[in-house]
């Protein structure tokens, strides 16, 4: 009986003293970890929205979008954060858009988990920056092997189609989101 | 009783002796994940080493307060609370190594080396013996881990610690930083240092022979105990 | 759909062994015979769904709610410890062939980061409770996949002239190398 207590004892003691402690570097850490999480959200924005200088989330909408200001604080497009399913797994992303939806200003890839060194390229130009003033109506499109003619057509990553075209996809689809939430009005 | 070993062997012990990885084959699941940079494979060394050392420290100051019939328990809380420490200034100061790292931060809980170290060794030693030996241990986890993920580095992206090493004209070789990579390079790394042990084990055993035949004794010998573990 | 897409990857895309490296203990421990890697693999797969229902429910019902966050690793390893022994107890009082058959593996599951990692990739992909489970399921049928076809591999390695410097875990591992190339056939499902 006195094993039994002893072993409870001993355990809870433990128990305490580490919820304790983690508690306290809990709350050491937290603030470090929102700030972080923020100054990469501004990072990203800044990158697919070189112009704005302010950012708003749009609380109304059912998945994280930003409204971007310039420096008088006239608003100068939108940021959408969207996923879906690439090669091997989610794809997030980020897409810059004009006010009107009608073009893409730049896109940065968040995360990703495509393969090394063949899918991972639709991270890095040149075929991020394919998507600089896209247009998207009608929606994106994407050729394989030749030049794209049309305003709204990307080229294909050779060995990398399908990680390209899951891209192509998120982001339109994303793009329907954000223009049926803008078309039902809620500001 | 074993016979006391010096303190400085306590900590070289661990270098190559009983390397967790290439001699006792422990902790495969994070070697494997992230080494596919010499850096990420530093960080996760360097990550491994601290919540080891803290708890084998830990773990031999209060041994004689542990009840054996709880002592799993306790360890794997302990070794949890260092490991959530490490997690949160991860999160907090080196936000990119973090994310680079990700789950496997959390999954140092059980890396079979250490709740090893603790109950093969930590538990039954004093605390400066147990500091050392988890510092021996916790550096050759982090040399394997540094050999594994710049070899891996330098083949797969033609860079070491981000620096270029291979000229241009060398295509990196993709499957070097894939999965399949990580188990070839890893079962040849193991493959080459069993054999470079075998080899040396025998010239020693030779050597002796040698000596104890010039003395006209017949030398029997045993199979290296280190061998077993 | 999304289900179904779940289960696929965790089983086949992502497989937790040859594509997350989880459990790679008992994929070189126990993968000597087909027989024992299949039972292996089912009592990992057995705790793995439970693991996913239990902390599913204790993360999303106790840990978020209250601002514990930071417990999550204490307490997912103890949950999971607590629950292979309880998992081990059931198991000896209501079917003693069945013990025998899992009974020795049991005590391994504990140290199989497979389970660990179960949980938190859970925790951190925001699974729904279903897809919690599926997952779980899903991860448990890629494990023991991946563990008896090396099982069937090795077996036949025992006839092959292996050098020995590489017999046992190189070995091991450099099959495990391939195994994981011809999975990397299955990344385009999803």
């Amino acid at each position: 009986m006195k094993k039994v207590i002893r072993m409870i004892l001993t355990l809870s003691i433990i128990g305490i003293f580490s919820g304790g402690v983690l508690s306290k570097i809990n709350d050491w850490a937290v603030p470090y970890i929102e700030a972080n999480k923020k100054a990469a959200t501004e990072k990203a924005i800044s990158l697919v929205q070189p112009e704005g200088k302010n950012y708003e989330r749009i609380k109304e909408a059912p998945f994280e979008a930003y409204k971007v200001f310039d420096e008088q604080n006239n608003l100068i497009g939108y940021s959408l954060v969207y996923e879906g399913n690439g090669f091997q797994g989610k794809i997030r992303l980020m897409a810059g858009v004009s006010v009107d939806l009608n073009k893409i200003t730049a896109l940065e890839i968040l995360e990703q988990v495509e393969t090394p060194g063949l899918g991972t390229k639709v991270t890095k130009e040149p075929f991020t920056s394919q998507f600089n003033n896209l247009i998207t109506t009608p929606q994106i499109d994407w050729v394989k092997g030749v030049k794209p003619d049309k305003p709204n057509e990307i080229q294909a990553i050779t060995g990398a189609t399908i990680s390209s075209k899951a891209v192509v996809a998120i982001i339109n689809s994303g793009i329907d989101q954000l223009r049926n939430f803008h078309d039902s009005g809620v500001k | 009783m074993k016979k006391q070993v010096t303190l400085s062997k306590e900590f070289l012990k661990g270098l190559w002796d009983i390397n967790p990885i290439f001699k006792q084959v422990l902790g495969m699941c994070p070697t494997l994940a992230v080494t596919v940079s010499a850096i990420n494979g530093i960080a996760m060394g360097l990550a491994t080493t601290f919540v080891l050392v803290c708890a084998s420290l830990l773990i031999s100051t209060i041994r004689k307060l542990i009840p054996t019939q709880v002592r799993i328990a306790s360890f794997i809380v302990i070794i949890a609370t260092f490991v959530t420490i490490v997690d949160l200034v991860m999160k907090a100061k080196f936000p990119e190594l973090s994310k680079a790292l990700g789950p496997f931060i959390p999954l140092i809980v059980v890396n079979c080396l250490i709740l090893g170290r603790q109950e093969a060794f930590a538990s039954k030693s004093k605390p400066l013996r147990a500091l050392l030996d988890a510092l021996g241990n916790g550096a050759g986890f982090l040399l394997a881990l540094f050999v594994l993920g710049g070899i891996r580095e330098i083949i797969g992206s033609r860079t070491l610690l981000g620096f270029q090493v291979m000229p241009n004209g060398f295509e990196p070789w993709l499957i070097m930083i894939l999965p399949a990579g990580a188990f070839l390079t890893l079962g040849l790394l193991l493959g080459f240092a069993n054999l470079y042990t075998g080899r040396r084990d025998r010239f020693e055993k030779e050597a002796l022979q040698a000596q104890y035949r010039s003395v006209g004794k017949e030398a029997v010998f045993q199979n290296d105990p280190s061998e077993k573990s | 759909m999304e289900l179904f897409l779940i289960f696929i990857s965790a089983a086949l895309v992502n497989n937790f062994v040859l594509a997350y490296f989880l459990g790679i203990c008992p994929f070189i421990g126990v993968s000597n015979k087909i027989s024992s890697a299949f039972s292996m693999g089912l009592a990992t797969t057995f705790v793995m769904t439970i693991t996913a229902i239990v902390s599913w429910l204790l993360f999303n019902l106790i840990l978020v709610p209250y601002n514990l966050e930071f417990l999550q690793i204490p307490s997912f390893i103890l949950v999971i410890a607590s629950l292979v022994q309880f998992v081990e107890m059931f198991i000896k009082k209501v079917s003693q062939p069945l013990y025998r058959a899992l009974g020795i593996f049991l005590p391994l599951i504990t140290t199989n980061c497979a389970i660990l990692g179960l949980a938190l990739f859970a925790s951190m992909r925001e699974y729904t409770f279903i897809e919690s489970i599926i997952f779980g399921v899903g991860a448990g049928v890629g494990f023991i996949l991946a563990l008896v076809l090396m099982a069937g591999i090795r077996e036949e390695l025992e006839l092959a002239d292996v050098p020995k410097a590489f017999q046992g875990a190189p070995i091991t591992l450099i099959v495990a190398g391939i195994l994981a190339l011809a999975f990397m056939g299955f990344a385009g499902m999803i």
